[in-house]
């Protein structure tokens, strides 16, 4: 395999209030793969990807995209948050939110114009929400949510998306629509990390998996790391239980 | 005096221009960066801070000795900034709650300021008159230059909200996201707050320590009900500030005896309620309506249900029954037949019904309905 | 010191004994700001119940206040249902208007309200020795201190009869409904039993400064402490230690008595929140200061169990590859290095066997999420000690 790595992520130890919640995080994930991170709860999944994100400030460590640190690379990667993260009742519209997506390339002050209306209509066509266009927040379905969210996240035209449980709360329709369009993603080239409660899902869905629990079980291809060891190794042996949830 | 005859001298009187413009001016700021507050969750951070701009009155004029307005807000904005921090200080560093440490910046500082201002009362100094009028704002005593005072911070407030505005509406919408996509939260924050601080201290004269949060709050409370844009929610706050503003100091005017403060937020809150129950989107009213409607709608369709059930077991859809077979059926009555046939989902002559082509599909396509629905 | 200074004193430590109790569970229940709310409130009842009592100090005046306090929470809560606006935006703008309502009345009918709007605020505590309850021509004593002191009784024996249940619902409300006390009823009678409270204390210290007399001595006492029953005697030694010197700095400065209190409840709070032992601001700053080393300890020591190749366990790594110039890599070494966890040789870093056994150990309780079991672990081994 000659892949590009992607994102690189060397001794990363992070503490909530000085307690630590991922410790001495080693990853390297290559370019083009469908990533899951699974582990229990508690385990660090949302904290990873905020600290790669530069959300959350690590006590050591580092990471590179691309060979570059986060700040440096901001405009090739896209983050959609875990839904419960907002408020649904801003006043806003559906297509607003989308338009959000494009602030990061517009820089300070500048306003988003007709280039990037059309851009966010688009992206709402893509994930089947045009129809939904200036729909109140509020009045989304948990799914539709998640699909605006979506959409906000592919009108920033990265080269790495970073999914915060976005399966979470939504309908079964909504869950194949997301996983077509990672799968889209991933065939043009695109990485795409996804934090991944559904352990059943993972085969079907990725094609690359990160075992996390505080620190890292295993990292790899789906297909030689998924097993019962590194899942008894990150759920311990109640895994059996967490799989059939 | 009479509201008409307010209303009729406002022209022709100076005094009472000013002060009507300086609480049209205040309640626009405040309605303006109150959707903020209120959409940040910090509604009550308003009451918090008013209170603890008291002590940093006092301190002023103990310091100064003088009744000079814009030092006495300067000092209110001192310490209404100190409290604001300390609040955020006390829920990041210790384990007490966000409603704690507001009830406690709100309250202790307030005490302190009570303690200062009694103390003042009591010295021998003439100047010392007048502070009083922090506690529920007194209106008349606005000048020129305080109203001077309030349009330039408006207007730097309006300048630097339209110059911000993306970056305010992601970061009051999702403040991480906002942070991956490379701005300064930080600044962002600091800035709301920062304006929302002033708009309180600017308010404190007219409003009054005690009620000013309230100012702060119901004009954007009032203008969410009526729109679902951001930017339309923060125009409505204005207007609808600035008008309990105006209608408050005209009552309140016209009165003996009347602090501006409480009739202004009871103008203000008069709108709150208003919006409450009467906004088309999101009030009790329509949505108890709606709420009726849609019952109505289901019994007629069970009883068309009950309709298509009979219709079914002939060839021809159409073919006619008699009304009479729908007796036993429970909620069925003339009236929901009349509104049946209005839908012209049944014909009717004489004693019996028929189903529409219309209201064959109708019945059908509630079996398919039911599961796709989200 | 004169009688009325006695009376007063006790009356002021009545008040805060009063406010104290309800407001320890206001403050665990994150509720402080109800008591806020309620203060404003009940001005509107306070004023009509005047009307028709035309006496500050009947006891139908409390209840028709204490009702309309009651009636502030239900309004609160029947907002926040419609979702019209969020949690805090319905108690902001509940209590303004009502309190709005209350000033308008008082000063609408000024000439037959004995109540001006600096006693709604202050309270005025230096008069409430003159107006005396006379019983059959016998002086019982100051009447606002027989209310208090009744009130006062109530909350004591409300709070030892229902202790365990008021305990167990407010730590865990599922486990209460659970047990079988309804949270619901232990909900309203702490909202009846605060708005009580409020009306009581109200002619005595004022609108605004009741909520600082519930308030304060809570949150001072859950600096020092997260058992039940010593916040409960903390938050009521506070309140009188406040209240006493709080009469004497207003006696000095002849200001009122109330902001005086209050200030001395904030004077007592910016101590406790400086320096309590464990919670004070120092200490947490010391702590996550000291945290800081502990974990970036960890890191190191995990970071070499974890590789066995060289050039990861080179000295010179340490500073470059792991980005350690935020947390003294020179402190951290030495650390481990003085509790015999690691070993140096030829610039190369290597766990010893009790830094292998330590490190393990460490990571096993993190992983099964109990932090706290990490004091533990520091003592078995000593940690920062040598």
């Amino acid at each position: 395999m000659n892949q590009k790595i992607a994102i690189q992520v060397d001794d990363l130890t992070v503490a909530y209030n000085y307690k630590p919640v991922l410790w001495d995080i080693d990853l390297i994930v290559p370019e083009g793969v469908l990533m899951a991170i699974v582990g229990p709860n508690g385990a660090g999944k949302s904290t990873l990807i905020k600290s790669i994100l530069g959300i959350i400030d690590p006590i050591a460590g580092s990471v590179t995209i691309y060979d570059k640190p986060y700040a440096k690379q901001r405009k090739l990667v896209a983050y959609v948050p875990q839904k419960g993260s907002v408020d649904w009742d801003f006043p806003t519209t559906a297509i607003d939110v989308v338009m959000m997506g494009t602030y990061g390339s517009l820089g300070w002050i500048k306003r988003p114009g007709a280039k990037e209306k059309k851009a966010s209509l688009e992206a709402l066509e893509k994930v089947g929400m045009l129809a939904f266009k200036n729909r109140q927040i509020s009045q989304l379905s948990g799914g539709q949510q998640q699909r605006v969210f979506l959409a906000r996240a592919l009108v920033q035209n990265a080269s790495i998306y970073f999914m915060d449980e976005p399966f979470q709360g939504v309908d079964a329709t909504t869950e194949i629509a997301i996983i077509n369009i990672l799968k889209e993603l991933r065939k043009a080239g695109k990485t795409v990390v996804v934090v991944h409660h559904d352990l059943q899902t993972v085969p079907e869905y990725f094609d690359w998996v990160t075992f996390l629990n505080v620190k890292k079980i295993a990292t790899g291809p789906v297909k030689d790391i998924f097993n019962d060891d590194n899942l008894t190794k990150t759920y311990g042996i109640n895994y059996k239980v967490a799989v059939s949830k | 005096m009479t509201i008409t005859e307010y209303f009729q001298l406002l022209f022709t009187d100076y005094t009472l221009r000013t002060i009507t413009l300086g609480t049209a001016v205040l309640g626009a700021i405040c309605g303006m960066l109150g959707s903020f507050a209120v959409l940040r969750k910090q509604s009550l951070l308003g009451d918090a801070i008013s209170h603890a701009a008291l002590p940093g009155i006092a301190i002023a004029f103990l310091i100064t000795g003088a009744k000079d307005t814009n030092v006495l807000l300067l000092g209110a904005l001192i310490s209404g900034l100190i409290g604001t921090f300390w609040i955020k200080g006390m829920t990041t560093k210790t384990h007490l709650k966000s409603d704690t440490a507001l009830g406690l910046v709100l309250s202790l500082f307030f005490g302190f300021g009570m303690l200062l201002l009694t103390y003042i009362q009591k010295q021998p100094n003439a100047n010392q008159a007048g502070l009083d009028k922090y506690l529920f704002g007194q209106a008349a005593t606005l000048v020129v230059s305080d109203v001077w005072l309030m349009t330039f911070v408006t207007g730097l407030a309006l300048i630097i909200l339209l110059l911000f505005w993306k970056e305010f509406k992601l970061m009051l919408f999702d403040a991480d996201y906002t942070k991956t996509l490379g701005f300064n939260t930080r600044f962002i924050d600091i800035t709301i707050t920062f304006f929302i601080v002033l708009a309180i201290v600017l308010g404190l004269q007219t409003v009054g320590v005690v009620l000013m949060s309230a100012m702060l709050l119901a004009p954007a409370a009032a203008a969410r009900q009526w729109t679902n844009k951001l930017s339309v929610m923060v125009f409505l706050a204005a207007v609808f500030g600035a008008f309990s503003g105006v209608f408050g100091t005209a009552i309140s005017a016209t009165q003996n005896n009347l602090s501006t403060g409480p009739v202004i937020v009871l103008v203000a809150s008069v709108f709150v309620a208003f919006s409450f129950i009467f906004s088309p989107g999101r009030g009790i009213l329509f949505r108890q309506l709606r709420f009726r409607k849609n019952r109505r709608e289901l019994e007629l369709k069970k009883t068309l249900q009950m309709m298509f059930g009979i219709a079914k077991t002939h060839e021809n859809v159409s073919h006619p029954h008699s009304i009479k077979i729908l007796n036993n059926f429970q909620g069925f009555t003339k009236k929901t037949i009349r509104e049946i046939e209005e839908k012209k989902w049944i014909t009717i002559t004489g004693q019996e019904w028929a189903l529409t082509q219309k209201g064959f599909d109708e019945a059908e396509n509630m079996f398919n309905k039911s599961s796709d629905d989200e | 010191m004169s009688s009325p200074q006695i009376e007063i004193q006790i009356i002021a430590a009545v008040v805060a004994v009063a406010c104290a109790i309800p407001g320890v569970f206001l403050v665990l229940r994150k509720m402080a700001l109800i008591s806020d709310a309620i203060s404003h409130s009940i001005l509107p009842g306070i004023v009509l119940g005047f009307f028709i009592t035309q006496d500050l100090n009947s006891p139908l005046l409390i209840i028709l206040a204490a009702l309309s306090g009651v009636i502030t929470v239900v309004l609160v809560e029947r907002i926040q249902k419609t979702g019209l606006v969020k949690e805090d935006t319905a108690i902001g703008l509940v209590f303004p208007a009502l309190f709005s309502i209350g000033v308008i009345l008082i000063a609408k009918n000024a000439n037959d309200v004995h109540l001006d709007v600096d006693a709604v605020l202050l309270g005025e505590l230096a008069f409430a020795p003159f107006d005396r309850l006379i019983m059959s021509g016998v002086d019982m004593g100051p009447k606002s201190l027989w209310i208090m002191g009744v009130i006062l009784l109530i909350t004591i024996t409300l709070l030892l009869l229902f202790f365990k249940e008021l305990k167990v619902s407010t730590f865990d409300i599922g486990l209460s409904s659970a047990l079988g006390f309804s949270p619901v009823v232990l909900h309203y009678g702490l909202m009846t039993i605060s708005s009580i409270t409020v009306v009581g204390a109200f002619e005595a210290v004022g609108a605004i400064l009741v909520v600082a007399l519930m308030i304060a001595p809570a949150a001072t006492a859950y600096l020092l402490t997260s058992e039940l029953k010593r916040m409960l005697f903390l938050s009521i030694f506070f309140g009188i230690f406040s209240a006493i010197s709080g009469y004497w700095l207003a006696h000095w400065l002849d200001a009122s008595i109330a902001g005086s209190i209050s200030t001395m409840l904030g004077f007592v709070f910016l101590l406790v929140y400086l320096f309590a032992p464990s919670k004070g601001l120092i200490s947490v700053m010391y702590r996550q200061k000291q945290q800081r080393t502990e974990v970036s300890l960890l890191t190191f020591l995990l970071h070499l169990n974890n590789h066995t190749e060289e050039e990861e366990r080179h000295i010179n790594h340490l500073r470059e590859h792991i980005n350690w110039q935020k947390i003294r890599a020179n402190t951290v070494v030495d650390l481990a290095l003085k509790n015999n966890m690691i070993s140096v040789e030829k610039e190369l870093v290597s766990l010893t066997e009790k830094g292998k056994n330590f490190t393990e150990t460490a990571l096993d309780y993190i992983i099964t999420n109990k932090d706290e079991k990490i004091e533990h672990l520091k003592e078995d081994f000593f940690l920062f000690r040598g």
